[in-house]
């Protein structure tokens, strides 16, 4: 303590006059302004796919009409899409949390030799480009491919099933590129924690249920939101996998904004269907994170 | 005690299970690469090298390969520079609005990736940058930053911050002491950050399919669009080849900095 005092009142002697406010000030918005700039960018360009989505066309001339919203809450497909987007979130979401969290634990509660091999396995999925990852799934559920040449030379089926084109493949493929991201951030919490409260339980006579339930599962419960949000984000924003593995049954929003902008150059009616998706994202993310605090209050 | 080494028996499996579900579908793409099949069958029948040979002399491959790359790396130092700038005000300075900066640069995070996208293509196109390099490293910046600005800003609250003072209370030029002594520090910390930037930006699919076009489509982007046609085990071969190439960028991350450091 004595050191940093020593050292502060050298630093003071060697900057006689210290140096004015207005300076750091201006240090601190020099080195933020690059940042700054491309978010404040991200910022208007959602103020500007607020102007379009009230526009009776773009680009075009200026009228604003609320038509778009109105023909997205009256069209049924598009509303069973976003209904579906958000199942498809939410259930990803769940099996990601279920399957993770034993994994966490292994990597983070118990000690051994192969911890260390077992993480690096866990987050090489996410090393891998997305378009191999999801053309592997194909490979897995298609028609001619591992688990049909499987069941049918064990004389279970004479013809193909048809595993892809339904909610689950893609259910499937999006549990398989988000789980890292749950893992991740379960462990990052679960190692923080205080193993001398869980020892205490126990040795106060605790069943390990008990300690479970009223120590561990409280403090890591914000590791599992914070993945949860991450997981939920990413499927719902996400393209490719519903494309490829719903193979056109499972329109979720992220398909049908597209097809709204770029087969039907419907800019207006895309950008209403962008910020309800966002809106819904951020607003269903807020309402969970509100109930995970009251529950950790608890 | 019996019944915990059970438990621990599960679990074990458990975990293996999961890494089966987790690799698989990343290797079950090797053998096909090697199949001497016209499609994509499963088993394959023959072994031959002809669609790696299809693959490489493809040139809208090595195209989309080059421009992958020199997307990468202009956007890592790009992201780098910026995100190191901030993160540096972050770490080292309280400020009012410091909170709202942070949300701020770390919202490409959970803005649904396929509205980005729409925002982009919107903006980009208002600009004139669709179809342009430039546009394509406006688009992978924001989406990398996040990552370099938390990769970073966690390097730098590890440094000590009287080793800076040190050095300028000794006579370095603040120049001096951010070349000489700043940056070798965190030298780790960067290149975390720039693999971290690498990857993301050569594996982006979604924002760069709303927003490349003909003559500018990245590698992921190309090979999509072959699948859309073709179903032949080139595409396997392709894969075969990224796959090695992530092998080498984990072998390389685990070399320098530890993966577990990386994910910190």
């Amino acid at each position: 303590m004595s050191a940093r005092h020593a050292k502060n009142a050298l630093v003071a002697a060697a900057n006689p006059v210290s140096r004015p406010n207005t300076r750091r000030q201006l240090l601190i918005a020099g080195l933020l302004s690059p940042a700054l700039a491309l978010g404040i960018a991200v910022a208007l360009t959602f103020l500007l796919m607020a102007y379009v989505s009230v526009q009776e066309q773009f680009p075009g001339p200026a009228s604003f009409a609320l038509e778009h919203y109105l023909a997205f809450f009256s069209d049924s497909y598009l509303m069973e899409a976003a209904w579906r987007t958000i199942a498809l979130g939410a259930v990803t979401t769940i099996i990601c949390a279920v399957l993770g969290y034993p994994v966490a634990w292994y990597l983070v509660m118990l000690p051994s030799r192969y911890a260390y091999m077992v993480f690096i396995i866990i987050l090489t999925p996410l090393l891998v480009s997305i378009v191999v990852r999801t053309i592997g799934w194909t490979v897995i559920l298609g028609n001619e491919g591992l688990i049909n040449a499987a069941l049918t030379w064990l004389g279970i089926v004479e013809e193909p099933v048809p595993l892809m084109q339904s909610f689950w493949s893609v259910v499937a493929g999006m549990v398989h590129v988000l789980l890292p991201f749950m893992v991740l951030s379960i462990s990052a919490v679960l190692s923080r924690m205080d193993k001398d409260a869980i020892e205490a339980a126990l040795t106060l006579g605790a069943t390990p249920r008990t300690a479970f339930r009223l120590i561990i599962l409280p403090l890591s419960i914000h590791g599992v939101a914070t993945g949860s949000v991450i997981v939920f984000c990413l499927t719902v924003g996400s393209y490719l996998t519903p494309l490829w593995l719903g193979r056109g049954s499972v329109p979720v929003m992220a398909l049908t904004v597209r097809q709204q902008v770029l087969d039907l150059g419907d800019w207006p009616g895309g950008a209403v269907q962008a910020l309800i998706l966002a809106v819904g994202a951020l607003g269903l993310i807020g309402l969970f994170s509100m109930a995970v605090a009251r529950m950790a209050r608890r | 005690m019996n019944s915990s080494g059970n438990g621990r028996m599960i679990l074990n499996t458990y975990v293996v299970a999961v890494m089966v579900f987790l690799l698989l579908p990343i290797v079950i793409i090797v053998p096909l690469a090697f199949s001497s099949d016209a499609s994509m069958a499963f088993p394959p029948s023959g072994f031959s090298l002809k669609w790696f040979e299809a693959a490489l002399s493809r040139p809208e491959f090595l195209d989309a390969f080059y421009l992958s790359t020199r997307l990468a790396v202009v956007t890592t130092a790009i992201s780098l520079s910026i995100g190191g700038l901030a993160a540096y005000a972050l770490v080292r300075f309280r400020f009012r609005g410091r909170a709202l900066c942070e949300a701020l640069f770390l919202s490409p995070l959970i803005i649904p990736t396929v509205v980005i996208a729409i925002a982009l293509t919107m903006i980009l196109g208002q600009m004139g940058l669709l179809r342009n390099f430039w546009g394509l490293v406006i688009a992978h910046t924001i989406m990398t930053l996040p990552y370099a600005v938390r990769v970073l800003a966690a390097s730098l609250s590890e440094i000590d911050r009287d080793v800076e003072e040190a050095a300028l209370v000794l006579g370095a030029t603040p120049a001096r002491m951010l070349f000489h002594v700043l940056l070798p520090l965190l030298r780790p910390g960067i290149l975390a950050a720039s693999i971290f930037a690498l990857i993301i930006s050569f594996d982006e699919f979604t924002v760069t399919l709303f927003v490349a076009g003909p003559g500018y489509y990245t590698l992921p982007i190309e090979i999509f669009n072959y699948v859309e046609f073709y179903s032949d085990p080139t595409i396997a071969a392709i894969s075969t080849l990224l796959v090695a190439l992530s092998c080498v960028a984990i072998a390389i991350i685990e070399r320098i900095v530890g993966i577990r450091n990386v994910f910190k």
